[in-house]
């Protein structure tokens, strides 16, 4: 507590920085350093610090963050190609690739156009362009366009992969969400063995493919599996900001299995998707919260659901109806502004067929 | 139609053992341990046939010198039989099965012997085994070479059921034989074994390792047994510790010791925790065995139901060691929380040494929280302080959700002795939002820099009067900048201005820096993305009145030299809240010097101010 340091130098922000888990506390620490960098007017450290920062934003789910900062980047590396290291910044574009669907503010457009960009500069310093059609597939599938996802999917099959392709774990965590959104059960549950089963892994895989699997097995009767599977999964996401669409998939299914355990989730996430910046994720998330209080409802109890201070209707917190109206309505909201976006109705339907 | 054959796939051995000396193993000091555990699995075999008067022994010999040093290892285990040898010393990975590691079973005791055989040929160039099982059948004599190949042949004569183990030094690996590391080693792995290990050489015989002490078969004793529990935690760890938490799960087949760390830990440290399977030390790095909160202890475990992973140096992560791993810290937080009623002093001297780890736990914790909260530190504006000290005067609490906000308003917050707690630091705002359900008596509230304000003094009516056109042109002027002005009294006098910023502004701050740095494309993405906020994302100045040039600035009548003023005293407010400005805020500021340079040249000429 003592070493609590609000004018230290640029070097003793990132040293703290390192120190610390990533989360809320070192982001907000890496944006002090930031803030300092610039006012100091030093390039060189604002690079640094804000390279930092991309990284911890998306892994722990502060996008926007990771997005404004990538963008100042990106201006200084146009400005002076010569003076930083191409690689990382450009690892750090298919990041923000990943993201920009999850924002319906952002057009469709503009994720075009960053696409492109991002394919003129990977070839002008020799990468190929596997990359460019695996992020085609990749916001294709994230903006509902499944059988352009899965033309890309197969194009991308055939190209050989390079030092800017996604870790093995990575790729076939893709391959499982094209199944997804396909919806073919079989397919699902084939893909993400090698993962589940055969132990593919990295810093977010099995982590986001686990949920994925969860609902074909309940469908095929596997419920056992599908349980034990939730089990694990659940172990690994719980409480990580940057996995709160899971979260819901996890409330999701637990619905079908354990209503009450799902609640229980919910409660104790809810204040994550309240000020969460990534609109996707939260959207998802309140579908399902929706589904669940949906189903609570059925049931002849009473509750009394515990909802934190910044829930805008806490006096509704006995009344597991209206909870369900209102979260299914914040959905629909959402979604209806990612398919005007997207051009297509999907996310209004999957709510809506949930 | 064709007969179908099938092939064997031929594995290359000296690229194994590559493999397995490179990137399994982390030191060729393993083969030592490989064989201490061969020897460990016959002996536990051997227990199992229950022969009357049996006790396991496992002796160690180093002889030779220079480039003829040899070292065998004998037990008076079971033993193999020939199809044994054939089995699971040539069929590596033979007990493989569903896709799990090949080492992971729990049962086999000569599963892996095979492959920790192997592991000698990083020191040796060759292996000699000879071995007669406890079954019956002839001594056999078995030599096996990197290049993968063995030969067996039967010994004539009576042997003791057993195996004894040769190898010869290989050039360069002198060092891996010297009879003090042999010591060493062989006590760091077996320490914990409940049979002797002998270690014979020219220097004559030594028992490794001591009579196990009995608390390790019920580390509750442990509390009774205080310095030995601490001399053994030096001996094994390697520092000097003060106190210590037994731990046991409950079906106790998992126990050991948590020492207390003496100096507070780094949160990213990482944490080396000493892992015994079946009595023989597994892993001195063990980073899963105890939850993520529990970092202020290092621990020595003893289990018999963890899988190691293949290299045997930490656990496969199910549900087993979810568990254990659960009951392990349930032991730490049941401890702490007797301390809590019993020995408060110690629970007060751990938190002070550790608070990190304690706020961890109390964030994923209701019930501990509420039991250790009286003593957790705070930084406040009164200074740190425990909560227990602000209790006695404070039922209330303002906290900062941000370090960004608590630095905007800490100076002004502590002129007008008004309490805010910073919750910015790493679980403090979590935790200070849930004091209320632990204490009833506590009520909190997050304060947005703004809200500082309500403890200032509210100008007069006659003053708001008197005021109104200058209050009225100075928030025209920084209306560009997205700031507001309020004319307030408040302490410290000398400070002029506070710079307020919510969250949302100074997001949007941050996008609009990013965005005039931008590329054309992600300029335009960031517009749409900023649209959002621009309807809240308003900042607060409050002009100081009791400060004598703002007073002055307001007081004079002379309102043509008040935007620039009050756009100098924005431009002050920014540079002292180390708020990066940009390119109209700069602008501003350069206008502002020069005029008013060029306005103080025009007193010294004029000898007054001219300009109305």
């Amino acid at each position: 507590m003592s070493n609590m340091n609000f004018d230290g130098d640029f070097d003793d922000l990132m040293e703290q920085a390192f120190s610390l888990p990533d989360g809320r506390a070192k982001v907000e620490v890496l944006e002090q350093a930031i803030q300092l960098a610039d006012a100091a007017g030093d390039i060189d450290q604002g690079y640094e610090a804000r390279a930092e920062l991309v990284e911890c934003g998306v892994f722990n789910g502060y996008p926007m963050k990771a997005l404004v900062a990538f963008s100042w980047q990106l201006g200084q590396f146009d400005k002076e190609p010569e003076r930083f290291d191409e690689f990382s910044l450009f690892w750090s574009y298919k990041w923000i690739l990943d993201q920009a669907p999850s924002f319906p503010d952002i057009t469709r457009p503009q994720i075009d156009q960053l696409l492109e960009d991002m394919k003129q500069r990977f070839g002008q310093y020799g990468y190929s362009d596997r990359t460019y059609y695996f992020y085609k597939m990749v916001t294709a599938n994230e903006m509902g366009e499944v059988e352009t996802a899965a033309e890309y999917m197969k194009r991308i099959q055939t190209m050989e992969r390079d030092d800017m392709s996604d870790c093995l774990a990575c790729e076939q965590n893709r391959v499982v969400e094209c199944a997804v959104k396909q919806g073919d059960d079989e397919a699902i549950i084939e893909a993400a063995k090698p993962i589940i089963e055969g132990g593919m892994s990295c810093g977010e895989v099995p982590h986001v493919t686990i949920t994925k699997v969860l609902f074909p097995l309940l469908r095929l009767g596997r419920q056992k599996e599908a349980d034990k599977l939730q089990r694990r999964g659940y172990r690994l996401v719980k409480g990580n900001r940057d996995f709160l669409l899971y979260h819901g998939e996890h409330i999701g299914y637990l619905t079908l299995t354990d209503p009450i355990k799902a609640l229980e989730v919910f409660e104790e996430h809810i204040t994550m998707a309240l000020d969460h910046e990534n609109p996707f994720h939260v959207m998802i998330f309140n579908a399902y919260a929706a589904k669940m209080f949906q189903r609570l409802a059925e049931e002849n109890l009473s509750y009394q659901v515990k909802l934190p201070a910044e829930f805008p209707h806490r006096e509704e917190s006995g009344n597991v109806v209206w909870l369900g109206k209102y979260f299914k309505e914040q959905a629909l909201v959402a979604a209806a502004r990612f398919d005007s976006r997207n051009g297509n109705n999907y996310y209004t339907d999957f709510i809506e067929n949930l | 139609m064709s007969v179908e054959e099938n092939y064997r796939f031929q594995v290359n051995l000296s690229g194994m053992i590559n493999i397995l000396s490179n990137h399994l193993y982390s030191n060729p000091k393993v083969y030592l341990r490989e064989l201490l555990q061969n020897g460990i699995d016959a002996v536990t075999a051997r227990n199992g046939l229950q022969e009357s008067g049996y006790t396991g022994r496992i002796v160690v010999e180093v002889a030779g010198s220079d480039n003829n040093i040899t070292l065998t290892v004998e037990d008076n285990g079971v033993g193999l039989t020939e199809a044994e040898v054939h089995e699971f010393l040539a069929m590596i990975g033979q007990s493989s099965k569903r896709g799990e590691d090949f080492l992971a079973k729990e049962e086999s005791f000569i599963g892996r012997f095979g492959i920790g055989l192997l592991s000698c040929f990083m020191v040796s160039d060759e292996i000699v085994m000879i071995t007669r099982s406890a079954k019956g059948g002839p001594a056999l004599e078995w030599r096996g070479k990197p290049d993968g190949t063995y030969s067996i042949r039967t010994l004539e004569g009576e042997l003791s059921p057993g195996t004894k183990v040769y190898l010869r030094c290989k050039p360069g690996c002198e060092i891996y034989f010297e009879e003090a590391s042999l010591a060493q080693w062989l006590h760091y792995y077996g320490a914990l074994l409940p049979y002797p290990i002998i270690l014979q050489s020219g220097q004559g015989e030594r028992v490794i390792n001591d009579d196990i002490p009995v608390w390790i078969q019920d580390p509750g004793l442990a509390r009774s047994h205080r310095q030995e529990v601490l001399k053994l935690g030096e001996r094994l760890l390697g520092e000097k510790f003060r106190d210590f938490i037994p731990l046991m799960t409950s079906e106790g087949r998992t126990g050991g010791i948590a020492y207390v760390l003496p100096q507070a830990v780094n949160l990213n440290a990482k944490k080396s925790h000493r892992v015994y399977l079946k009595h023989m030390l597994v892993s001195e790095k063990a980073e899963n065995i105890l939850p993520d909160w529990a970092f202020f202890v290092k621990c020595v475990v003893w289990t018999d139901e963890l899988q190691p992973t293949a290299s045997r140096e930490s656990f496969y992560e199910n549900d087993k060691l979810e568990e254990v791993r659960e009951q392990l810290g349930e032991s730490i937080r049941s401890e702490l929380m007797r301390m809590a009623e019993y020995d408060p002093d110690r629970l007060q001297h751990i938190i002070n040494l550790h608070a990190l780890s304690m706020k961890a736990l109390a964030v994923e914790d209701d019930k501990f929280f509420s039991i250790i909260y009286r003593w957790l530190p705070f930084e406040t504006t009164y200074g740190n302080r425990e909560l227990d000290e602000l209790l006695k005067e404070h039922q209330h609490f303002y906290y900062t959700l941000s370090l960004d906000e608590y630095r905007q308003i800490t100076h002004v917050a502590s002129a007008q002795t008004m309490l805010v707690v910073n919750g910015g630091y790493i679980y403090d705002a979590e935790l200070l939002s849930r004091l209320p359900l632990v204490d009833e008596r506590i009520t909190v509230e997050r304060l947005l820099p703004e809200d500082v304000s309500f403890s200032f003094t509210d100008i007069t009516p006659e003053e708001r009067l008197q005021y109104y056109e200058a209050v009225k042109l100075a928030d025209a002027t920084l209306q560009p900048f997205r700031c507001r002005v309020q004319i307030r009294r408040f302490k410290p006098a000398d400070l002029p201005a506070l710079y307020t910023l919510s969250k949302e502004s100074s997001d949007l701050r941050t996008l609009e820096t990013a965005k005039e740095a931008s590329t054309e494309l992600l300029s335009s993405v960031l517009g749409n993305l900023g649209a959002n906020y621009q309807a809240t994302a308003y900042a607060t100045i409050y002009l100081n009145l009791d400060n004598p040039v703002v007073s002055r600035i307001f007081t004079s009548g002379h309102l043509g030299m008040l935007p620039t003023a009050v756009e100098m005293l924005y431009c002050n407010a920014l540079l002292m809240g180390h708020y990066p400005m940009n390119r109209k805020e700069i602008a501003l500021l350069n206008q502002g010097i020069i005029r008013f340079i060029d306005w103080g040249m025009d007193v010294n000429h004029n000898g007054g101010a001219s300009h109305e």
